[in-house]
């Protein structure tokens, strides 16, 4: 018997519906469809300056916007062949690794939901908001930032931002501690959770999974490690990996994440702090427009002499490798903008981690996914 | 090279402790709450408003959870009508297309003065507008309560923002520094014909038509008809808005850079 859990259920976190075939509780087969939540956010892209496509990435995936925002950023600097200021570097890694605390935090309260319980819930949600807290500091909003630009970041931190932060850190890192006597400590999660939804190293590979999903598997791999980008190559951290490739072991990976995310922003605050600097590179080009000024049709004479190019990067985004590719035929618009969501390709592997187990065990499998729909159908 | 995770927390063999130990850790924070709640009783407490903020700076444990709204969060818009240039750039740099430039009173009847009305269904609050605005007269404010019945009333005339912005909330003290503009309005000076358009319409008058000296008559050709003016643009007043390059009938002007 073929059942549609989704559009519109608990499990799915968002717009997305798993069909699966079942014979009693066993599940046969299962058939993920996505596509609700289509937005046509590469087409719009096209029709915008690229700055203003900044204020689409932020939606393209709601949980970890800052991360989106400096995947595009990077792909249209190489594009574009514009060089940020170190200090800005340095800001837009910063968020990035507050905006994985932020988003694993996020997928912690809900996965917890999707088992019953709603104490630590509560947690993750409250916790979550000292991470928005501190966005909303520097970049005036708790979740669609537009903060990040072409060249830079769009203003630098607030008198006091260093401490704040700081504080936060040291709040966040004693919470791990609760989190984990809450679930790893309580025989009721773990009987739940060891040995579910269990997804190979090999198999991984072969349909692509990323991200904690991959490293739960014992693979260390990590586009910050392996093929670093931004600043990452100056920054010591660990690559976190279990052992178990189940749920538990996603669960644990996300846990470490978390923790090297404190340490890599412990890192960058020093260097904030004793390296004051501009955060916008000087002379953008006019009608990119970085200064606002609206573009005319007088400006074809600027951007005839402008070098065209195409632009590729791809990071570690909280839920796993995510690429973008921006081709710039010296326009004011992008002329072709794409991404590659690790959620996708983390979801369409359904067949090779649900096949075999129980109806009732959906919901933590498909929980420690950590599905964003947003970014799965952009 | 790091070893692999693994669960540092283990559950014991008596099964009353499977929920015993979770709920000790509950029941801790619970207890916490009751003291410092993590919650803020909206519309009765406000974080924005001063008296809440000195409270739950005090009282809270928290280092930011609850803690004072910052003051550059991007709300609804001020404007200040008397320092408005119309110079139209905020409606150039909204992504949404929710600004339109409306008549105010208070210009000269031949050249209204024009300034934004921001229609808030569409506004995505990204702050462009803001950002871009060269008088620094539309800012975001910290206000966040929009709820309205009709959804005409959705649609905030330059009036209506000029009343938030009498009410000195709080307001975006962050301000975007402009990079250098280095790009500067030229002319192509045979094409123009000194119809003083582009001075006529300038935002800020940076443009002055000064005299140029009418050629002479060479056999065989004709001096072509026009006003023997041309426009000088003083760079340091210009807010680089294209009013004068959009409104030039025989688009003699363009950007570029003398240097």
């Amino acid at each position: 018997m073929w059942i549609n859990m989704g559009p519109q259920h608990p499990m799915t976190h968002g717009l997305w519906n798993l069909r699966v075939k079942i014979d009693g509780e066993v599940i046969l087969d299962c058939d993920p469809e996505m596509g609700y939540l289509h937005r046509g956010i590469e087409k719009i892209s096209e029709d915008r300056h690229y700055n203003e496509v900044v204020t689409l990435m932020d939606r393209t995936c709601y949980v970890a916007g800052f991360a989106w925002e400096h995947l595009y950023i990077l792909a249209s600097e190489d594009a574009l062949h514009i060089v940020p200021p170190e200090r800005a570097e340095y800001i837009r890694v910063m968020c990035e690794e507050f905006q994985r605390i932020g988003s694993h935090l996020m997928w912690y309260a809900a996965f917890v939901q999707d088992l019953g319980l709603m104490t630590p819930f509560l947690y993750g949600m409250r916790d979550r908001d000292i991470v928005l807290d501190l966005f909303q500091s520097y970049s005036g909003a708790r979740m669609t930032y537009e903060y990040m630009r072409v060249g830079g970041v769009r203003n630098d931190m607030p008198p006091g931002f260093s401490a704040h932060a700081r504080r936060a850190l040291d709040w966040l890192s004693d919470r791990f501690v609760e989190y984990d006597r809450l679930c790893l400590g309580s025989e009721i999660f773990r009987k739940r959770c060891d040995g579910l939804g269990v997804l190979k190293a090999s198999d991984c590979v072969a349909t692509g999974v990323t991200g904690p999903m991959l490293r739960s598997a014992g693979m260390r791999r990590d586009v910050r490690r392996d093929r670093p980008y931004s600043v990452y190559p100056q920054l010591d951290f660990e690559v976190a990996v279990a052992d178990g490739a189940d749920v538990t072991g996603r669960y644990l990976v996300r846990m470490e994440e978390m923790r090297q995310s404190i340490r890599i922003i412990r890192q960058i605050l020093d260097w904030l702090d004793h390296h004051p600097g501009p955060v916008l590179a000087d002379r953008l080009p006019r009608w990119l427009g970085a200064p606002y000024a609206p573009v005319g049709k007088e400006d074809y004479v600027l951007k005839r002499n402008y070098p065209k190019g195409v632009g590729l990067s791809s990071i570690e985004e909280p839920h796993g490798e995510a690429q973008a590719y921006v081709v710039n035929e010296g326009s004011e618009h992008p002329y072709r903008v794409k991404f590659r969501s690790p959620v996708f390709a983390n979801i369409s592997a359904a067949r090779h981690y649900l096949i075999g187990y129980r109806v009732a065990d959906i919901p933590p499998i498909m929980g420690s996914v950590d599905v964003c729909v947003g970014e799965v159908d952009r | 090279m790091s070893d692999p995770v693994t669960a540092t927390e283990k559950s014991s063999d008596n099964p009353i402790l499977w929920v015993a130990k979770p709920m000790v850790t509950a029941a801790r924070q619970f207890a916490k709450s009751l003291v410092r709640p993590s919650t803020v009783i909206y519309p009765y407490e406000r974080l924005e408003d001063p008296k809440f903020r000195d409270q739950v700076r005090i009282e809270s444990g928290k280092p930011i959870g609850v803690g004072p709204i910052w003051d550059n969060y991007r709300g609804v818009h001020a404007l200040n009508i008397a320092t408005c240039i119309s110079c139209n750039l905020c409606a150039f740099s909204c992504p949404d297309l929710c600004i339109e430039m409306v008549t105010v009173p208070g210009g000269d009847p031949k050249h209204p003065k024009k300034c934004p009305q921001i229609d808030y269904g569409k506004c995505s609050y990204c702050g462009f507008c803001s950002d871009a605005c060269p008088e620094g007269c539309l800012t975001m404010t910290t206000r966040y309560e929009l709820s309205v019945t009709k959804r005409s009333e959705m649609v905030y005339s330059p009036q209506k923002m000029f009343g938030i912005y009498e009410q000195k909330l709080p307001m975006h003290p962050i301000r975007v520094e402009r990079p250098a503009n280095e790009d500067q309005i030229l002319l192509e000076p045979p094409l123009c014909i000194g119809c003083n358009a582009c001075a006529r319409d300038c935002p800020t008058q940076c443009i002055t038509m000064l005299d140029i000296p009418k050629p002479e008559a060479k056999a065989g050709e004709k001096v072509p008809k026009r006003i023997w003016k041309e426009p000088v643009v003083n760079d340091s007043d210009c807010v680089r808005c294209g009013t004068c390059i959009n409104v030039c009938p025989k688009e003699c002007l363009f950007w570029g850079n003398r240097k």
